[in-house]
């Protein structure tokens, strides 16, 4: 899997570090780098169905290039939503969708990426697909 | 602590650190005796039961009924059906008697306190018959209103209830839950996943009509539960299943059936599982449950006391019959996010609704982290595991 330029260089800060509890502490980090959806804007139609935490996103597109929004009340999930914002915000939809949600694997982050209540990454990153899909069809 | 050689997976690695799993309510680890037996049934006597002569199908068929006649003894049980598991057999209840003897404006009672495995089942069937569901609600001190309960009995066919809850650990009435839903003309039927790793129940003194329980829970291999039924109340059952092992003669124009518990066991049934599962009775039976129950409780306790202590809420009040699980949360640290930081330094727990969700909601909550305990862990992991949390809090609270 070919991921863009600055996953790339977070995949490999991520694999630097041994520590699991530290690599967490990145992770939580990144939760700043959501492009926040207020509390007072969540719904139903932005909720991760099946999610342990509460998580929600939302697409739309800017001048053509994908912009999620986002926000859970689990650091973690936040924080997997952040990475995935850097990843794809200011793509084009096309670019976006070939990405894999394995880099949360290849981070050391998951170890599994089945969806499932227990894999609120997962669900989350199901949904972000689905509406970029459904804003280019 | 010899007992923990017993059992490969407690010495493994996870991120680096001795795993310290707490994840018993979900289910236990199986000691060496259950692998190797499962590992010698497929290596040396693997054959289908109750069909052939040749000799693997009679040590095939042996090591199966083994483990019936074992669930027999140790609950002292005249009829056990074989099934996948707790869910299963409930599910075996409300197909294969629910459908035979409710009918429509008929009445069952449960409580707020069940898991899901015994409300799903319960709700589909009063969908199709037309039959009322009632729950008796939990109280502020986590147990169950009793007086709402004598009440609800009014009409009631059925009471479902759970032996001891894989949230809060505690110990349901039972006696007086069965013997008042007698007195009402109900049969009772108890979901004893949780109840039976942790207590030698006597069926047959207990009164209950039904009892469900699993295998995994009580360190034998997944797969496999069993259903416990009076004898009166299993001439009361028709079959669910049809196909191979329950019939007795099949003709063109219909079928008869077995009348023994192979009635409910269609197909061919989980004969590696049986075999582990009777090696795991055999294993337990050395152990003096009651003893190990007073040290777990023990230990339970010490661990609600001390996340009490750290600010977290606990669910759950530990008296002497209840399990050892310590339900918890903090007041803003989300449980997911802290059970991803105890699985950094080896902690196995579970967060989430535990199957559980009507009584998650009636606590007012979504998720808790759950730490449970069983046979094989200690004093010393329980002190870990909180120093663990104290670090957790330190760095990211």
């Amino acid at each position: 899997m070919t991921y863009p330029a600055q996953l790339v260089e977070l995949i490999e800060e991520f694999q630097d570090v041994d520590d699991q509890m530290e690599r967490l502490e990145m992770v939580f980090e990144m939760a700043d780098e959501v492009v926040l959806i207020p509390i007072d804007d969540w719904t139903d139609h932005t909720r991760v169905v099946g999610c342990q935490s509460e998580a929600h996103v939302r697409v739309s597109l800017d001048d053509g290039k994908v912009l999620m929004a986002s926000a859970a009340d689990a650091q973690l999930v936040q924080g997997l939503m952040g990475i995935l914002t850097i990843a794809i915000n200011g793509s084009a939809p096309a670019q976006a969708l070939l990405l894999s949600p394995a880099f949360a694997q290849e981070m050391g982050i998951l170890k599994s990426l089945s969806p499932s209540r227990s894999n609120g990454f997962r669900n989350m990153f199901d949904k972000v697909m689905l509406e970029i899909r459904g804003l280019v069809e | 602590m010899a007992l923990r050689d017993d059992f490969p997976i407690l010495q493994r690695m996870v991120h680096g650190h001795p795993l310290v799993y707490l994840d018993n309510a979900a289910t236990t680890q199986k000691p060496q005796v259950v692998i190797d037996a499962m590992n010698d049934y497929y290596t040396q006597s693997n054959a289908n039961v109750h069909r052939a002569v040749h000799t693997l199908a009679g040590e095939a068929t042996d090591g199966y009924e083994g483990c019936r006649t074992r669930l027999k003894t140790w609950f002292n049980a005249e009829r056990a059906i074989l099934t996948s598991g707790t869910t299963e057999a409930i599910n075996l209840v409300a197909h294969a008697w629910g459908r035979a003897n409710l009918v429509k404006d008929d009445a069952i009672v449960l409580t707020e306190m069940e898991h899901h495995s015994d409300i799903v089942p319960w709700q589909m069937l009063a969908e199709e018959r037309g039959i009322e569901v009632r729950y008796v609600p939990v109280l502020d001190d986590f147990t169950l209103d009793m007086d709402v309960y004598a009440a609800s009995l009014e009409g009631a066919k059925l009471v479902c209830v759970v032996h001891t809850s894989n949230v809060l650990g505690v110990r349901n009435p039972l006696e007086d839950i069965i013997r008042l839903g007698h007195e009402a003309g109900a049969k009772v039927l108890i979901d004893a996943a949780q109840g039976v790793p942790h207590d030698r129940i006597d069926f047959e003194a207990f009164g209950a009509d039904f009892m469900a329980f699993s295998a995994h829970k009580m360190c034998g291999p997944t797969g496999i539960g069993a259903l416990l039924v009076r004898p009166e109340v299993f001439d009361e059952m028709e079959p669910f299943m049809g196909g191979g092992d329950m019939i007795e003669t099949v003709t063109i124009e219909g079928s008869t059936y077995q009348t023994n518990e192979h009635k409910f066991e269609a197909g061919t049934p989980r004969i590696a599982e049986a075999i582990g599962w009777d090696a795991a009775f055999g294993w337990m039976e050395s152990l003096d449950l009651k003893q190990e129950h007073k040290r777990m409780l023990e230990i339970a306790r010490y661990t609600a006391a001390e996340l009490r202590a750290l600010g977290m809420t606990v669910y759950g009040r530990h008296d002497d019959a209840d399990s050892a699980v310590v339900s918890f949360l903090h007041p803003t640290l989300h449980s997911e996010d802290l059970a991803h930081l105890l699985d950094a330094g080896g902690y196995a727990v579970r967060t989430g609704h535990h199957c559980a969700q009507p009584l998650l909601h009636r606590l007012g909550i979504s998720s808790t982290v759950r730490a449970s305990f069983y046979l094989y862990n200690t004093m010393e992991e329980a002190e870990r595991f909180i120093a663990q949390v104290k670090i957790i809090l330190e760095r990211f609270v």
